[in-house]
């Protein structure tokens, strides 16, 4: 059914004239953004245990639905999360306390998604040991209703990457949680103890080989602010041999379900089909995304999604570990998928361990550039003096827009330079300028804010999209934006990148064009949804676009 | 250690058969060979040697002979005699297959001859240059790149017409790091090697796989298909030339090239998987599944006492 709906002008901003060859410029503004305090994961200089290795994620949310991004850490034990409000003028405020939300453990990843349909965006933030569901109370503070919820789990779980997600679409967003294995600290052998406790030599902590695997999880919501797990009955528990860390959902063959990917560390990845009848297949060898060209199976870590080479389909980006390729699926149309690794460009930087990562177009030139966080799991590696480092830089490829990415890094800025063990990254336009900033958690470290100095001359546009019929976060909506000739694709998805949540709103780069053609949206309830501009419409803006009644 | 356990076992018997009357050892066999045991395992190997060679040839028991066989390839290296301890063990090996002691004392043997012979080789050759490629291939083992390209670099130096010098040197140069601009240096390597062996299709793979990398494609897979017409039965660039043909939407020729690659190595597993995908690719569902089934297969691991060991390490069935 086709519909026209009102465009909901928010802020305006200057036009701009793109230019031919800009430059990014990144720098980190986290201490200038108030963003000061570190967040603690395990030994800085050696990890005894393999949960020291995978903490933790970062949030980009604006829970209070004034229109600015706020952002939230997870932490290590030792410290906590924490919430900091956007003040609007570049500056953050540590919320924390006050908004209820400070908590300790083995935190790892956060995602984000309004589950109760009241307007305000709510959060889960995983953990080993166990996970907490945050109902946002109208963005006055956060309550802890993991029990209330039926969420509480019946023994320690190593639960890492989640997402919310509508995979019956029935308005309500159900959870999608990965667990990476089985860990105990008084059953997990130290480092040096078995052959899986070994890195070039050295003594290190032990797995993911050697230790238990786990299942995943899905909770159906059931409407009335509780959940249900229907692991089983959906064949989400059948994949049993995999360790799973990244997840990222979305619809890749275009069938109107979303979709579940599963990044999974030395064993294959998981690509959960959605049946529609409430149940799930794995077929990611078939569909090519379970190993690389080659049929290995990598050390997968975060996953993303984007359509870089303009044809209209999302194509998955993996981030890995070092002496192996990052991986690029190319889908070619149907869900099913090529490893475009090669052929892409992205075949060079196999010393890095990569992990949070993100398609985004920070020239808005129209085309996906992507970026990924790096860092190694172990700090004894530098004891080798090797070129594999425990800290190291992020990695920016510049999309040509043919398909292929240069490796843009080494003249990015400093914000790419600086080196970090990173994990989670998200991102989102916490300015609302136009140009998408990653915001990145450091093991033992304060976070990274990278920020263009410069701005792009490329035009753009945020779409926030609000479902009515659908989930109100309009989560699995999917959009295609057509402007200066240019098709582009977007869909809202809650987690990504590594164990992290990205702005819910969708930002396209429009290069030169001035106006928007048409917005099509395909939102989960089923409705297709066109807006069709009818005169020349200024760009450089947030809309809003609602789902029609 | 089963062998030393059984022959410290029987040592007492072995032993209290010695103090009778040697005719009556003499007349049983089975005594003798008890005894010739005993004697092996006390460093007596002069002695027992004839014995176990005699029982070990000779005798329907299968664990005397196998007991007698290890003695004897024990006794054997324990007085330098590889070339003699090598046909027991060849034997011992077809009588005993998967046998830990056969497999322990074949190691050994192994072992001891690398080591005397490496010894040699330092002594009475220092200066030549295999003394810089053996080197270098040990450093190699133990993931030494740096050293390991260093001595390849003086092996050159002394003997700039010795064949695969060039192609380990590129190769350590492609291990020990992970720059990009590493990338030229081993091409220039494996250029050289070809230049003394133009038949070399490893080393027009290696080339194809770094053009490959750096994104020249029509390159790489000139250098592939001569890699395969050098060596018909290369799989590596049988592969690589079939991706091509299937980046082409040549889905035949790939598909066939492919095929032949299964054939020629069963096991393959990346073949089999690049197979599955080329059915995919062209719509041949059915031999699609087909393929996938055997990819799952091949991915199961073997049974044995290592896979079980990995079971109980990792591969427990998770709780629900």
């Amino acid at each position: 059914m086709i519909r026209s709906a009102i465009l909901l002008l928010s802020v305006l901003l200057m036009a701009a004239t793109p230019a031919a060859d800009f430059h990014p410029d990144f720098h980190n503004v986290a201490h200038q953004a108030g963003l000061t305090q570190s967040f603690p994961n395990g030994g800085g200089q050696s990890k005894q245990y393999i949960v020291e290795t995978t903490g933790s994620g970062a949030a980009f949310l604006d829970y209070d639905n004034d229109g600015l991004l706020d952002i939230f850490l997870v932490s290590g034990p030792g410290g906590t999360n924490r919430l900091y409000h956007n003040l609007g003028n570049g500056k953050f405020a540590d919320v924390t306390k006050q908004m209820g939300l400070e908590h300790t453990g083995w935190g790892q990843g956060v995602c984000a998604g309004d589950f109760d349909n009241d307007g305000y965006t709510d959060l889960l933030v995983t953990y080993w040991g166990q996970n907490v569901l945050y109902r946002n109370k109208a963005g006055r503070g956060f309550e802890d209703v993991t029990a209330k919820a039926g969420l509480k789990q019946d023994r320690v779980r190593y639960n890492t990457g989640c997402a919310f997600l509508d995979y019956d679409n029935d308005g309500h967003l159900d959870l999608f949680v990965v667990n990476y294995l089985q860990f105990d600290f008084a059953t997990t052998p130290k480092p040096g103890q078995n052959a899986y406790c070994w890195y070039r030599d050295l003594p290190v902590a032990c797995g993911p080989r050697g230790l238990p695997f786990d299942r995943n999880i899905l909770y159906h919501n059931n409407g009335d602010g509780t959940f249900t797990d229907v692991s089983i009955a959906s064949g989400i528990a059948k994949p049993a041999h995999n360790y799973g860390l990244g997840v990222l959902t979305g619809d890749f063959n275009h069938d109107g379900l979303t979709d579940i990917y599963v990044a999974c560390d030395q064993t294959p990845s998981i690509l959960y089909i959605n049946r529609g009848d409430g149940t799930f297949v794995d077929e990611a060898p078939m569909r090519g995304t379970a190993f690389d060209d080659n049929g290995n199976a990598l050390s997968g870590m975060g996953a993303a999604a984007g359509d870089y080479d303009g044809d209209g389909w999302p194509d998955i980006f993996r981030s890995n570990f070092s002496d192996e390729r990052e991986t690029l699926y190319h889908n070619r149309g149907n869900g099913e998928f090529d490893d475009a690794t090669l052929a892409a460009g992205m075949a060079l930087n196999t010393r890095f361990v990569g992990w949070g990562c993100g398609f985004f177009d920070f020239d808005n030139d129209s085309w996906q550039d992507l970026l990924l966080v790096n860092g190694h799991v172990f700090p004894e590696v530098d004891r080798l003096g090797i070129d594999v480092h425990y800290k190291d830089r992020a990695i920016l490829y510049h999309n040509t827009g043919k398909g292929k990415f240069v490796d843009i890094s080494e003249s990015a800025g400093p914000g790419i330079l600086e080196k970090h063990s990173a994990r989670g990254a998200a991102f989102g336009d916490y300015d609302n300028d136009g140009n998408v900033e990653v915001l990145v958690n450091n093991q033992n470290e304060p976070p990274s804010l990278l920020r263009q100095s410069g701005k792009p001359a490329g035009n753009w546009v945020l779409l926030k999209l609000v479902g009515v019929k659908s989930n109100r976060s309009a989560i699995g909506a999917r959009v295609r934006l057509t402007a200066g000739g240019l098709t582009q694709i977007g869909e809202v998805r809650s987690g990504g990148s590594y164990l992290s949540q990205s702005d819910l709103r969708l930002h396209f780069g429009l290069a030169n064009a001035r106006r928007i053609d048409k917005v099509e949206t395909w939102w989960p309830s089923g409705e297709r949804q066109v807006e069709q501009v009818e005169k020349d419409l200024p760009v450089n803006r947030v809309i809003t676009i609602r789902e029609s009644q | 250690m089963r062998a030393i356990s059984a022959i410290l076992l029987l040592a007492p018997l072995a032993a209290h058969g010695q103090q009778d009357s040697l005719g009556k050892v003499a007349e049983s066999p089975q005594r003798r060979a008890f005894l010739a045991l005993a004697q092996a395992a006390g460093g007596h190997c002069v002695a027992a040697m004839p014995d176990l060679a005699k029982q070990f040839a000779e005798t329907p028991e299968p664990e005397l002979r196998r007991l007698a066989g290890l003695a004897l390839s024990q006794c054997d290296l324990a007085q330098g005699h590889y070339d003699e301890a090598v046909p027991v063990l060849a034997r011992l090996k077809t009588l005993y297959p998967g046998d830990a002691d056969v497999l322990y004392q074949t190691a050994r043997l192994h072992m001891r001859a690398w080591n005397d012979t490496l010894f040699e080789m330092y002594r009475k050759a220092p200066s030549s240059y295999r003394v810089n490629q053996i080197s270098a291939e040990i450093f190699e083992i133990q993931g030494r790149y740096a050293e390991a390209a260093a001595e390849y670099r003086k092996a050159i130096e002394k003997n700039p017409a010795a064949l695969d010098l060039h192609f380990h040197l590129g190769r350590a140069l492609l291990l020990q790091s992970h720059s990009p601009e590493d990338l030229g240096l081993a091409r220039r390597e494996f250029e050289a090697e070809l230049n003394l062996n133009p038949a070399d299709a490893v080393a027009e793979y290696e080339i194809g796989q770094i053009l490959l990398t750096g994104q020249d494609s029509a390159a790489a897979v000139k250098r592939f298909e001569r890699a395969a017409s050098l060596d018909p039965a290369f799989a590596e660039a049988l592969q690589a030339v079939a991706k091509a043909r299937m980046d082409a939407k040549q889905y035949g020729e790939g598909i066939a090239l492919l095929e032949k690659v299964v054939r020629l190595q069963p096991g393959n597993e990346s073949a089999h998987y690049s197979l599955m995908l080329a059915y995919r690719n062209a719509g041949r569902t059915a031999d699609a599944a087909a393929e996938q089934a055997a990819l799952d297969k091949l991915r199961q691991a073997p049974e044995g006492e290592f896979t079980d060991f990995l079971k109980r390490l990792g591969d427990k069935a998770p709780q629900q």
